[in-house]
């Protein structure tokens, strides 16, 4: 039972609200977040916002995992380039996303490219550095199991390392989309015109708190749905299928 | 006519924590004829696991030479297959996939892979589990998987290290009687790695002694076939050659 606890709290802001009267530029009722809610869907702001940030969400985490996942497998495979490169990873990954919107607005300018940028680079650090640590798990016996199958490189990437480091590139992806969406939110607030960000954004300058609400509610509820829709499949029906994760 | 030939065959390496070069293999000679079932038993650390290691190329030698049908062995190649201990297998594939890998390898065509799978698979007694994952299979079943994943490459030599240490004592007496089965129908030429002196014997036609990284002796069977434990625990020269096995290797 998802949805029970999320409804138990819609339910606590319903009695809430009212009961102590809390002023709507505080804090809207629920009805109010539901008039906003269906304002936005007919008038086409709210498909026009959440189509931008699902387009550069996509696109900076297709572009970050294609660049970061060849990357993590060589240096899983080279134990010098590894070591090297570790300690920036880890340091990258911790600054990942947010801390690079400022300089991201001077490269690209104020709109398209520096959000795309600051979505891949929230995914690429972290899923870059979880290939490696994937790739550095798959046991010595297995390599040389394909190896003496008769593997040469380009199957022993193919089919050992690739499906191997699986496990810590879904794991990699998660958190670096974590990343990203916070990144997102954060990067449309400065520097776009469209976007759930800058939804909420442009409400606060009006009071609008029922719109700010609602754009939070589409936050939360989209990042869950990308969970469940794209990621948790997906594990489901790779590793832990394989029994290389166990399910919580 | 000889297959595998070890000719003074040696390794030494740097142990870092002792600071100094340790020698874990002295001048091995051994020659292992096609067909032939080949038993190394030694205690730990007399560098039986070093040996096939070297055989299999997953690490270099120091000294002397292996050849396989007259070439000298360099790196890992399909022509020696090898079974693990650990079993090895590819978590992300089937057992199906897992046996045609080798197949695969050499570029054998989708259908004719699943064809020789599936054909050693019914050797294995495993048709039914084509479709799993090896996780979903108990130790022993996952190793018979091991086996014939090894054997379906049709290897020259396979090499097998310690396969039936980490399955329990029932189903390690199961898999040895079907390993005995599997080698008079396919006669495949085999070096068998063990600690365990009773299935050293129980399996070889020749039994390896080993010690400290030499070769102490080697004791030939002939107990008839096919191998079975009901028949083998009362008979006299089992007996007979695992006791005179067991004083070497104890006196080792």
């Amino acid at each position: 039972m998802f949805v029970a606890p999320l409804l138990a709290l819609v339910a606590v802001w319903a009695v809430v609200v009212p009961l102590f009267q809390i002023n709507p530029r505080v804090f809207p009722s629920v009805g109010a977040v539901g008039t906003a809610a269906l304002e936005s869907i007919r008038d086409g702001t709210l498909i026009a916002h959440v189509g931008a940030s699902l387009l550069r969400v996509g696109l900076g985490t297709l572009i970050g995992i294609v660049t970061a996942v060849p990357l993590g497998i060589a240096m899983g495979v080279s134990a010098g380039v590894a070591a090297f490169l570790t300690p920036l990873f880890r340091f990258f990954s911790v600054l990942a996303g947010i801390a690079w919107i400022p300089i991201a607005t001077l490269w690209f300018g104020y709109g398209f490219g520096a959000i795309v940028f600051v979505i891949f680079n929230a995914v690429f650090f972290v899923v870059a550095y979880n290939t490696l640590l994937g790739v550095k798990t798959i046991p010595h016996t297995v390599r040389n199991a394909a190896a003496s199958l008769g593997a040469g490189r380009w199957a022993l990437l193919t089919e050992v390392l690739l499906p191997g480091a699986l496990p810590n590139i879904v794991t990699g992806i998660r958190t670096g989309l974590g990343f990203a969406w916070r990144g997102l939110i954060a990067a449309e607030m400065i520097a776009t015109n469209v976007g759930l960000g800058y939804m909420l954004f442009v409400a606060r300058d009006f009071y609008r708190t029922e719109v700010i609400v609602f754009g939070m509610i589409v936050i939360g509820v989209l990042w869950l749905l990308i969970d469940r829709l794209v990621l948790v499949p997906l594990e489901r029906s790779t590793i832990e299928r394989w029994g290389m994760v166990r399910r919580a | 006519m000889k297959t595998l030939s070890l000719r003074n065959l040696a390794k030494t390496y740097f142990d870092p924590y002792a600071g100094a070069h340790v020698t874990a293999v002295h001048d091995v000679s051994l020659d292992v004829q096609q067909g032939e079932f080949v038993s190394v038993v030694g205690p730990s650390g007399c560098g039986k696991t070093t040996i096939l290691n070297m055989i299999a190329g997953f690490i270099p030698y120091s000294g002397g030479e292996i050849l396989l049908d007259g070439k000298p062995v360099v790196g890992p190649g399909p022509e020696r297959g090898v079974v693990f201990q650990s079993f090895a297998l590819f978590p992300w594939k089937t057992v199906l996939d897992n046996v045609g890998f080798g197949p695969k390898m050499r570029g054998v065509p989708k259908a004719e892979r699943d064809r020789i799978a599936r054909e050693y698979l019914a050797l294995a007694g495993l048709s039914h589990a084509a479709n799993r994952y090896p996780n979903e299979l108990s130790g022993g079943m996952q190793q018979r998987v091991g086996v014939v994943r090894a054997l379906a490459n049709n290897p020259a030599v396979l090499l097998m290290d310690e396969p039936f240490a980490s399955v329990d004592a029932q189903t390690r007496m199961t898999l040895q009687e079907e390993l005995t089965r599997i080698w008079q129908e396919r006669r495949p030429t085999v070096v068998f790695i063990t600690h365990d002196v009773a299935e050293a014997v129980f399996l070889a036609n020749r039994v390896v002694v080993l010690s400290k990284g030499r070769i102490l002796d080697q004791v030939d069977v002939d107990l008839r076939r096919p191998r079975v434990w009901d028949d083998l625990v009362n008979d006299d020269e089992f007996k007979r050659l695992s006791a005179r096995v067991l004083q070497m290797v104890r006196a080792a």
